[in-house]
């Protein structure tokens, strides 16, 4: 081969090598950047007003009179669409019409029987105002519009409506004229289509805004407010706004989707309108406002976190960490002084050290049946899973890459520093105590701290040990006998097996931040520990 | 160190103190074991894990036999008639995992050749963070990732996905041989060295393979994934997770290489390119080796991703190469059957699981071994 | 000494964090519900639970959701107090646990219907139980054989570890194996998500899981909602249980948890996420 050829070849494959590294940081910002850019949403995001109205009632937060006016304003930007659903209610909904009726006829009975009146006089108002009661009766169950209109005219231009005046009739006269008008907006052979639509636009509206003035207190959170982010009400909103349907006017393919706007289907009606103006008056009804909701961190969830923050798993996942570096730390680094300062290299010694290389290959998935077998099953460290059990199962988890770190911190102590404290007499078990391990010790802290973000991460151990759903966040002494939720536990849990998965998207991309943000924290401290070391070692040697 | 400090008075009793007093080596052979048994913890760790699981699998090869467990390819665990076929499910592991290694290998050790002799020393730096940082993601993260974010991408646009990876993939193979090619070819043409001809060599050699690629890529963009939690996806990220793992390992054993070979490499006129392929490479062969292995055993024992993302389907893909269609895995069938299977009742559904527990306990300690003595065999072989 | 600094700053945060979110280190201590098992009961025992916990703080409730056959082995191991299950114990169980000593007691909280469906954009309005059955065995491959359009038909299942998986067995298989081309997936969720991703997809889920991105079909010509469900016509539709050890003892928090579902507010609880109540008020 030529050598420029030669050349050239050494220059591409120079460039191969930095694609790879560059290939390898791009993995990295491809994993880390969405997990970043959504994640940051579930703290800083356009909080609408039922947001602050649910921060308020659920956590006693928030400027009670700014949030009463702000409550004011928005309801007094709603009124229109409330009033006119109720209108229209009333024209499709007619059993309150009924009822109304029923009653004024009965007052009106009971006002008759208490008139002074001779009995054939009094008969005869009675046989026509029922004549009056059942043709309106009538009226309202019929859905033929000429119909009705017919009867309605024949009531109200009745002869006798003038012996009626100033006696509880004439309310329902009123009715009657009320009717008439609501009669000539609304198709009434539409009744059953419209009732239908209203139900469902009174659901979506529902989830819009929160519950309707008059329905009573729903149970659940989720049902007491209406969308408390800004970027999830635009989608209701649509939802509000449009339809979809499916044409499957074409036989040989699936049907097509249609986004059909609802104001089509009460066209005429006094709902149309309100598309518009909800379209129109979107902000001020809904309020959207940036918050920094930092107390995600500190908040209890509610509902099956649909609202609030992670404090429970949070805590959790601190308590299985720190466990399990209290059992792994201890042992760990007893054991890296023994293999690399008491040890003699003989096939005992060999088979620990394979053991350890075992220990570190085996899967994390296997470790959970065993901890479940054997902490829970079979010695009873808790009643039931604990945080105890699962610190224990990830105290093995990371014995391993304890021993390993400790170990090769040890041995990079330079050998004079024992041989130096030998010399002046130190007992070997002084030496190791007092001067290699002082010397070894930030390269320790480092392992700690790697093995510590691997705790932190892990979720396979804990599922059948330590991890639940839901759960308060623990006390201290509590952590010996209770479970508790944990990080990594409850990413899988919500993204998975959530009965909204969609709707809680920001609040799964949070816990994945915070749970990312506290291991790389976790791995920058030991990475800038270990610089800190390797500059002060080159600057010794 | 500061922490010495010897009193001139102390020190003929510091000198006496290393005296073979009875009690002193009593005590001393007592801490002596005191700090064996410590260290004994993680064997009899290790030794537990096998006792529990073997117990718990063997009444699963007592009850059902080892035939179906490892010829058959039907799973149905909770049928009334239940067969327990794992073959899908060890050939799921299989397919995922060879994925990885294919993601995960090439990259990992060509980015160790760069990490260990191109790089300069300051943004060596900057990269060891960054493979430190996508080791110490967790994995529920990266399966949150695959299930969230990469399955829903590649099922709508996995085709474009798929056609501009075989881009970024192929063009430095093709610019490679290009350039070998064009070099070898204008040296047939003719003796003169002449930028005009290596170019014209260049062309014909690259138009053809670019086209290639072209009408190659053309054809992936058309491919339409039906589900985008698939074993392509788990593959891709089991490959990143395993990355670090081949990474660091390889870049060690690269570095462990005496200088002496490379400068003995450069002063017979080699280049860069080819000492490292040629002298330093197969010297770290072992070790190289052994960071695949250690990146099998990390992309096999993988849990949560390949739970969340791989489609849990429990068949052999047809064709059985077919990356696109989705899989169950051995942990993620341990994963996600435990809770439902009854142990109580000591029935093999809840057997078979420790009985696959077993199968990679075992297949993890083997890779172990043969890792350990490929690592064993290159310190042996670089020093 | 840099070092032995870091040190103690480090720890002295690591504290601080803990203490940090977790102000109130001094308390009574809380009695514990421990509540484990099915992934469907699941939704409704964490509202429960959350329900329960804010109306009386002093209690702390756990709900794992790790499957119905782990929540009979963990009430049988005395490993937790509530059991939820989407499928009735087991006569093994029953022994097991009656030869440990606990006796187990079965509450039904809800019911539940399977809806079978369908991407909206699929033509196929109702299906027999038959036809479903085909589907699932693989016999029926092609939507046009059963009314739709000429296309490969997607099966999706829930994942064999689901009380669901075994309901629809049980329920439509009838003790025939669902075919291996399926493709499980792990939640009722991610069933829809398939669903309404995949035109020519088929799956079932939960009542509660219906929404306007899926349809659900009719089944022998009746379409599944409260009505059809609760009365018993709807064919594809099981109890939802929760097991205690015994009776529990009349005025404890246990007692008060498992019977929340009697009371009008555990009724609405179940009603708002998409579950059928026993009872109507």
């Amino acid at each position: 081969m030529k050598l420029q050829t030669r050349k050239l070849l050494d220059k591409s494959f120079t460039g191969l090598n930095l694609f790879s590294a560059f290939l390898l940081i791009s993995a990295l910002i491809i994993v880390l950047g969405p997990i970043f850019f959504k994640g940051i949403g579930a703290f800083v995001f356009k909080g609408t007003v039922e947001y602050r109205r649910m921060i308020f009632d659920q956590f006693g937060r928030g400027n009670k009179e700014k949030i009463f006016k702000e409550i004011a304003y928005s309801q007094k930007a709603r009124k229109f669409i409330y009033d006119n659903i109720s209108d229209f209610e009333k024209g499709i909904i007619v059993k309150s019409y009924i009822k109304e009726t029923k009653k004024i006829y009965k007052e009106y009975k009971e006002y008759l029987s208490s008139l002074e009146l001779p009995n054939p006089h009094k008969n005869e108002l009675r046989r026509k105002s029922r004549s009056l009661y059942s043709l309106f009766i009538k009226a309202l169950e019929s859905t033929d519009k000429e119909k009705v209109e017919n009867i309605l005219n024949q009531i109200l231009s009745d002869p006798y409506r003038k012996r009626f005046d100033s006696t509880p009739m004439t309310k329902m006269f009123h009715l009657v004229t009320r009717y008439s008008e609501i009669v000539n907006q609304v198709d009434l052979s539409n009744r059953e289509v419209y009732l239908e639509n209203l139900i469902d636009l009174k659901d979506q509206l529902r989830t819009l805004l929160g519950p309707f003035p008059k329905d009573p207190k729903p149970i659940l959170p989720r049902n007491q407010y209406g969308q408390t982010r800004w970027d999830r009400s635009l989608v209701k909103l649509n939802d509000v706004l449009f339809i979809e349907k499916y044409d499957y006017s074409d036989s040989s393919e699936m049907g097509q989707i249609v986004q059909y706007p609802r104001s089509e289907i009460f066209k005429g009606t006094t709902v149309e309108h309100i598309f518009s103006y909800l379209e129109d008056n979107r902000e001020s009804i809904l309020l959207p406002k940036t918050v920094f909701y930092w107390r995600f961190f500190t908040d209890v969830p509610l509902d099956s976190n649909i609202f609030g923050g992670i404090k429970p798993a949070i805590l959790g996942t601190f308590y299985l960490t720190f466990g399990a570096l209290l059992f792994s730390i201890p042992l760990g680094i007893i054991a890296a002084i023994y293999l690399t300062e008491f040890a003699k290299e003989n096939w005992l010694i060999q088979l620990i050290r394979t053991c350890i290389g075992t220990l570190a290959g085996v899967p994390s998935i296997v470790f959970g049946l065993f901890g479940l077998a054997f902490f829970i099953n079979t010695i009873h460290v808790s009643s039931s899973k604990s945080v105890l059990a699962g610190s224990m199962t990830l105290a093995i988890l990371v014995l391993p890459t304890v021993i390993r770190a400790s170990e090769e911190a040890i041995r990079t102590v330079p050998h004079t520093y024992k041989e130096a404290s030998l010399s002046l007499g130190a007992s070997r078990w002084r030496a190791v105590l007092t001067v290699i391990l002082p010397a070894a010790l930030p390269g320790i802290l480092t392992g700690i701290i790697i093995s510590m973000g691997r705790a932190a991460g892990e979720t396979a151990p804990i599922i059948f040990t330590a991890a639940v759903s839901v759960g308060q966040p623990l006390k201290l002494w509590e952590t010996l006998s209770q479970a508790t939720p944990a990080l990594s536990w409850n990413i899988y849990n919500l993204c998975t097996e959530h009965e909204a998965v969609d709707e809680i998207r920001h609040v799964q991309y949070g816990m994945v931040l915070t749970l990312v943000l506290l291991v790389l924290l976790i791995n920058i401290i030991a990475i800038i520990l270990r610089a800190r070391i390797n500059k002060r070692l080159i600057g010794r040697t | 160190m500061k922490k010495i400090r010897i009193h001139p008075g102390n020190l003929g009793k510091q000198l006496l103190s290393t005296g073979n007093t009875r009690t002193k080596r009593i005590l001393s052979f007592f801490g002596h074991s005191l700090l064996f048994l410590i260290t004994g913890v993680s064997v009899v760790s290790v030794l537990f894990i096998f006792i529990f699981i073997f117990r718990d699998a063997l009444p699963f090869f007592k009850l059902e036999g080892f035939k179906e467990f490892f010829t058959s390819t039907k799973w149905y665990p909770s049928s009334d008639n239940p067969s327990f076929g794992a073959l899908s499910l060890f050939f799921g592991s299989a397919i995922v995992t060879t994925g990885a290694v294919i993601v995960s290998v090439p990259l990992g050790v060509i980015a160790a050749v760069c990490l260990s002799d191109v790089l300069s020393f300051s943004l060596r730096q900057i990269m060891k963070p960054v493979i430190e940082i996508l080791a110490a993601i967790p994995s529920v993260a990266y399966g949150f990732f695959a299930l969230v974010i990469f399955a829903p991408l590649l099922q709508d646009s996995g085709g474009n996905l798929l056609a501009i990876s075989s881009w970024i993939v192929c063009t430095p193979l093709i610019l490679l041989i290009t350039i070998i090619g064009s070099g070898l070819l204008a040296s047939k043409i003719s003796p003169v060295n002449s930028l005009y001809i290596r170019i014209i060599a260049a062309l014909i050699i690259g138009i053809p393979l670019f086209t290639g690629l072209w009408f190659l890529s053309s054809h992936i963009s058309g491919i339409q994934i039906s589900s985008g939690t698939n074993a392509l996806n788990v593959s891709i990220i089991l490959g990143i997770m395993a990355l670090p793992t081949v990474v660091s390992v390889s870049d060690d054993s690269l570095t462990a290489v005496d200088r002496s070979l490379r400068e003995g490499s450069y002063a017979l006129g080699a280049t860069r390119a080819e000492t490292l392929i040629k002298v330093v490479i197969p010297a770290a062969k072992g070790g190289i080796v052994a960071a695949v292995i250690l990146g099998i055993m990390r992309a096999i024992g993988e849990t949560m991703v390949v739970w969340m993302a791989s489609g849990n389907a429990a068949k052999i893909p047809h064709p059985w190469f077919n990356f696109l269609e989705p899989i169950r895995t051995l942990t993620a069938t341990i994963a996600g059957d435990m809770g439902e299977a009854d142990q109580v009742t000591g029935s093999s559904r809840y057997h078979v699981l420790f009985a696959l527990a077993l199968c990679l306990l075992l297949f993890t300690f083997i890779c172990n071994l043969i890792g350990e003595k490929f690592i064993k065999r290159s310190k042996k072989i670089t020093r | 000494m840099k070092t032995i600094t870091i040190l103690a700053v480090f720890t002295v945060l690591c504290c601080l964090g803990i203490f940090l979110v977790n102000p109130a280190l001094a308390g009574n201590p809380r009695s514990k519900i421990v509540v484990d098992g099915s992934t469907t009961v699941g939704p409704i025992a964490k509202s429960f639970a959350e329900y329960y916990m804010r109306m009386n703080p002093v209690v702390n409730i756990t709900v794992s959701e790790s499957g119905s056959g782990n929540g009979a082995k963990s009430l049988i191991n005395g490993t937790c107090d509530v059991a939820n299950m989407s499928r009735f114990m087991k006569e093994k169980e029953f022994k097991a646990a009656v030869d440990k000593g606990i006796f187990p007691v079965a509450h039904v909280v809800a019911v539940d219907g399977i809806a079978i469906i369908v991407h909206p954009s699929n033509r196929v309005k109702s299906l027999t139980i038959e036809q479903v059955r085909d589907i699932y065995l693989g016999k029926t491959k092609n939507w046009n054989k059963v009314g739709g359009t000429n296309k490969r038909i997607v099966i999706i299942s829930r994942d064999t570890n689901s009380g669901t998986y075994e309901t629809f067995e049980k329920l439509v298989m009838k003790k025939q194996k669902i075919t291996q081309n399926a493709e499980y997936v792990g939640s009722n969720g991610a069933i829809r998500t398939r669903v309404q991703s995949t035109k020519a997809a088929i799956g079932y889920v939960g009542l509660g899981f219906i929404d306007k991105s899926v349809k659900a079909v009719k089944i022998d010509n009746i379409y599944p909602d409260n009505n059809s469900v609760s009365s018993g016509k709807y064919p594809i539709a099981r109890p939802l249980f929760m097991f205690t050890n015994g009776y529990p003892k009349l005025g404890t928090h246990l007692h008060a948890f498992v019977t929340l579902y009697l009371s009008e507010k555990g009724q609405e609880i179940i009603e708002s996420i998409g579950f059928i109540p026993i009872t109507k008020y």
